[in-house]
């Protein structure tokens, strides 16, 4: 992964009017990644894209491809192409000519275009007969092949994906994420993919990018993102997941009802920079378990229960501790249920897979 | 829908585009405006104008009760041709909207070649049709009436019902695309509720389409009080309109001031008219309805 | 507690058959309305005596052979056509490009450019005329011209093009923005985006406005009347005949300027359904 970076961001800064879009955002990229960019709607991750794409110019900051500056350089002379939300497919153009199309704006050879567009349909698992089709006779799942063969037949450098599988069905969904996946690693392109979806990002995504608010939080691999969030807006943005409140001293950690045999928390599990004072310990609702009597575990906590949900494989509690602080555990489906509304119980999670870190830092 | 593009007005691409229209209708719409505006404070003297600033004009429009007479009737006919193309339209456009599935393209077609065929032919066809040796009153008598049993050409009548029949389908187009644009899921929610398909139509689609019925009034009363062939060619110029006699102060008094003042005070009191209804309708949406 | 179902004020069956009465009725009725004048004239044009009263001597084309032959009727023909040929085409182009400006771009004087551009619409022909031919004698004083062909274009242009600009910013208006974005990203320049893109999804629009423009300037009375000074069209032909006592030759000339609406509209309703 050395070498020059095939993206490089520094320092972007974009305002729509008084509202600040992208307060000095830096990133690189490496040639052949696969990286997501993760966060609510707002949070400044599709402005950054179109700032990559050349849609619109920032306010300062630089921005490079393959060494070349890139401000000033309208998006039809960048090397890069976007998968549009919308897919943005011409609806007066056969498929094969929207594929086409950007071989043909660069007055290259009919018969070539024919052969490279035979050629990215079948990339695309498309069938012939769709090539005289147009895009509305088509499922949504075709056009959005014939959307990525659209953005990959010029062979550009970065193809940025903006949330091109939000509007999709989840199986369908399942689907053209595989497919992803596989396209990256057989065309060795670098993409450049915007989500909402957190999970989508940590299944794709070689690194993950998470914005909020115009900022860039945390940038990492799909583990870093999951077992050790930059702080709790980054640990809550995927799905279910704890957040004591504790007190760290030393290394430490006390709280109201947590009780340990040994309190203190391996230095791998706790944030860089993590001083003493108030902190978050974050434990997943799937490593916790309810214990038997007798039955110990480096941390243990009674809780009572509040709600029972089934989420098909797993089983969902939620409960509250003493000190009144919410706390979700999950047990797989299938096993003898512990426990009902209404009932007491004492459990326990191990040192491995907590983590320690600050307070959500203010936007 | 999506993609309003932010622009400095001064962005060549938009200038290019925009700078046509602006210098057609600034040049030969605004322009010709406001002179006509200059023209009502000028004199003329022996049918020509001389360049002399003066308030006579203005002074006999205001001391002279028939040029206020003809602008009350013109006003009175405006708004009955308004409340009748309302009354005929509505069912027609919410048919066009809500049944007709097969035929509504034919329809569309069929109103749409008769609204851009000329009006003043179509006129003339009401001569011919109405007229006592007519084609209508021959119809009639063939099947047994009187010989002249419609008699109503050269009267308000006629005149109202070539206003109406030149006027109907702006009112048709501007109400079938505002019940067009009804959510059809908000009128199966009031009939799920319990309502009749009267009660629905009462309450839900008539409120969702009032945009359009308003807009189409106040097209209609702003074309209607400028109307001039059907008052000359159907009323036979026996009881003109505003339109009628600014047509005749220019070409036979030959009195631009004159002319030019009358048109003023036509679209002053027909605009005037438009903002009072305004005011009462949205008073009257404000209080809900009473 | 259960609340009654609401009674409807008559039965539902009632109700709707008289809904279908009313609604059918109407459209049917108006359609009759408004073709009763045009069939009158159409029908009048073949009658072979002097006058068009019923009942007929005869039906003939002998009105039609007159037609051709009255050179003042060829001459308001040829003039018809020029000044709608010309009118449609500017209307066209600048209502096109003045719509694509006040639907998709927000700029400081938006409101006024799209209230300027679309005033005519709600102004009265007549007055239009008169003050546009006031303006034009003035002008034509200082700079020695007459009204005319050319004065009565500009007229029909100034009346039309607001037609043109809303209905191509209905189109405009159900235009993805981002099918742009989606062809500068693929490469295309301004120019490019226009031919490929752009204009093409616009070109429904575009056509039916310029018919329409076409049938708005061709059958056009009040405008050319005030404006085109001597210059006879079709319409003020026939205005002068209605004046002068009437003969079938008018209605004979009117069946005529029918003919090209008929078939324009027929023309754009089969390139719609072509389309969708």
């Amino acid at each position: 992964m050395a070498g020059e970076p095939i993206l490089e961001i520094r320092d972007i800064r974009k305002n729509f009017g008084a509202y600040q879009a992208l307060k000095g955002v830096s990133l690189s990229v490496q040639q052949g990644e696969f990286i997501a960019l993760v966060g609510p709607s707002g949070c400044g991750k599709t402005t950054l894209l179109k700032q990559i794409a050349g849609f619109e110019e920032p306010d300062s900051g630089s921005l490079s491809i393959a060494g070349q500056p890139m401000l000033g350089v309208p998006a039809a002379a960048r090397p890069t192409s976007m998968v549009f939300q919308k897919l943005a497919l011409f609806p007066h153009m056969t498929v094969a000519d929207n594929i086409g199309f950007p071989l043909k704006l660069r007055k290259v050879d009919p018969a070539i275009i024919a052969k490279r567009v035979e050629a990215m349909i079948e990339l695309m698992q498309l069938k012939r007969e769709y090539l005289t089709r147009y895009p509305r006779q088509l499922s949504g799942g075709e056009q959005q092949r014939v959307a990525l063969a659209r953005s990959m037949i010029s062979e550009p450098k970065l193809l940025l994906l903006d949330e091109p599988l939000s509007a999709l069905d989840v199986k369908l969904k399942k689907v053209l994420q595989a497919e992803l996946k596989r396209l990256h690693r057989s065309v060795g392109v670098t993409f450049v993919h915007v989500t909402h979806d957190l999970e989508e990002a940590i299944m794709l995504a070689d690194r993950i990018c998470v914005m909020r608010s115009g900022e860039i939080l945390q940038v990492g691999g799909p583990n870093d993102i999951y077992y050790r969030p930059a702080d709790s807006f980054v640990a809550g943005f995927i799905g279910d997941t704890n957040l004591l409140a504790v007190t760290v001293k030393g290394n430490a950690v006390s709280a109201p009802g947590l009780t340990a045999a040994d309190p203190t928390v391996p230095a791998q599990y706790v944030a860089p920079g993590l001083g003493d004072g108030p902190a978050l310990l974050m434990v997943r609702p799937e490593l916790i378990t309810p214990l038997e009597s007798g039955q110990v575990a480096d941390f243990t906590i009674d809780v009572t229960i509040t709600e029972i949900f089934c989420k098909g494989g797993t089983v969902q509690f939620r409960s509250n501790t003493e000190g009144g602080a919410p706390l979700i555990f999950e047990l797989p489906g299938a096993s003898k249920q512990p426990a009902d509304i209404g009932d007491k119980l004492r459990l326990g999670f191990p040192k491995r897979d907590i983590y320690l870190f600050r307070e959500r830092v203010a936007a | 829908m999506n993609g309003e593009i932010d622009r400095s007005w001064r962005d060549p691409e938009l200038l290019v585009k925009a700078l046509p229209s602006v210098i057609l209708q600034t040049a030969f719409f605004l322009a010709p405006l406001l002179m006509t505006v200059a023209l009502t404070f000028q004199r003329t003297k022996n049918f020509q104008l001389t360049w002399t600033w003066s308030l006579d004009t203005w002074t006999d429009i205001f001391t002279k009760p028939h040029y206020w007479t003809i602008l009350g009737h013109t006003l009175f006919m405006a708004i009955t041709c308004v409340i009748l193309c309302l009354v005929i339209a509505f069912p027609v456009a919410y048919a066009l909207a809500t049944r007709l599935r097969a035929f509504q393209d034919h329809v569309k077609v069929l109103i749409t070649f008769a609204f851009l065929t000329d009006a003043t032919l179509k006129t003339f066809g009401w001569v011919l049709f109405l007229d006592k040796n007519g084609a209508a009153n021959y119809l009639l008598q063939q099947v047994g009436f009187p010989p002249a049993t419609i008699d109503i050409l050269f009267t308000d009548w006629a005149t109202m019902l070539g206003m109406v029949y030149n006027l109907l389908s702006f009112a048709i187009f501007t109400i079938y695309l505002s019940i067009d644009a009804i959510d059809r899921s908000l009128i199966l929610a009031a009939y799920d509720a319990g309502a009749s398909k009267f009660r629905t139509f009462w309450e839900v689609t008539l409120p969702l389409a009032r945009p359009g019925i308003w807009a189409a009034s106040v097209l209609i009363f702003l074309l209607a009080v400028g109307v001039f062939l059907e008052p000359k060619v159907l009323g036979g110029g026996k009881s003109p309109m505003s339109a009628e006699l600014i047509r005749q102060t220019f070409e036979t008094r030959v009195n631009w001031p004159l002319g030019a003042a009358l048109t003023l005070v036509l679209m002053t009191v027909a605009v005037f008219v438009v903002l009072l209804f305004n005011r009462v309708y949205s008073l009257k949406r404000h209080m809900g309805p009473v | 507690m259960a609340y009654p179902t609401p009674t409807p004020w008559m039965n539902a069956k009632t109700e709707a058959q008289l809904a279908g009465v009313l609604l059918y009725g109407s459209v049917a009725a108006v359609l009759i309305f408004f073709y009763v004048p045009i069939f009158t004239l159409i029908a009048f044009s073949f009658q072979e005596g002097r006058y068009p009263t019923l009942p007929f001597e005869g039906v003939s084309l002998k009105w039609y052979g007159a037609l051709f032959e009255n050179s003042g009727a060829r001459d308001a023909l040829w003039n018809s056509t020029i000044i709608a040929v010309v009118a449609t085409v500017f209307a066209t182009v600048i209502g096109s490009a003045a719509a694509i400006v006040a639907v998709r771009y927000k700029f400081r004087f938006r409101l006024p450019f799209t209230g300027l551009s679309a005033a005519p619409l709600a102004f009265p022909q007549l007055l239009l005329g008169i003050v546009l031919l006031l303006w034009f004698s003035v002008l034509g004083r200082a700079f020695d011209f007459n009204t005319g062909l050319v004065t009565a274009i500009i007229g029909h242009v100034v009346y039309i093009t607001p037609f043109a600009l809303v209905i191509v910013a209905v189109q405009v208006f159900n235009f993805d923005a981002t099918l742009e974005d989606a062809a500068r990203d693929c490469g295309a320049t301004t120019f490019e985006v226009y031919r490929y893109v752009t204009l093409p999804l616009l070109w429904p629009g575009i056509f039916s406005a310029g018919i329409f423009a076409f049938l708005l300037s061709w059958g056009n009375f009040y405008l050319t009347y005030s404006l085109a000074g001597s210059t006879r069209t079709l319409p003020t032909f026939v205005f002068s005949g209605i004046a002068t006592g009437s003969s079938p030759l008018y209605p004979a000339i009117a069946t005529v300027v029918f003919i090209p609406g008929i078939l324009l509209v027929i023309l754009a309703d089969r390139m719609r359904r072509k389309a969708a």
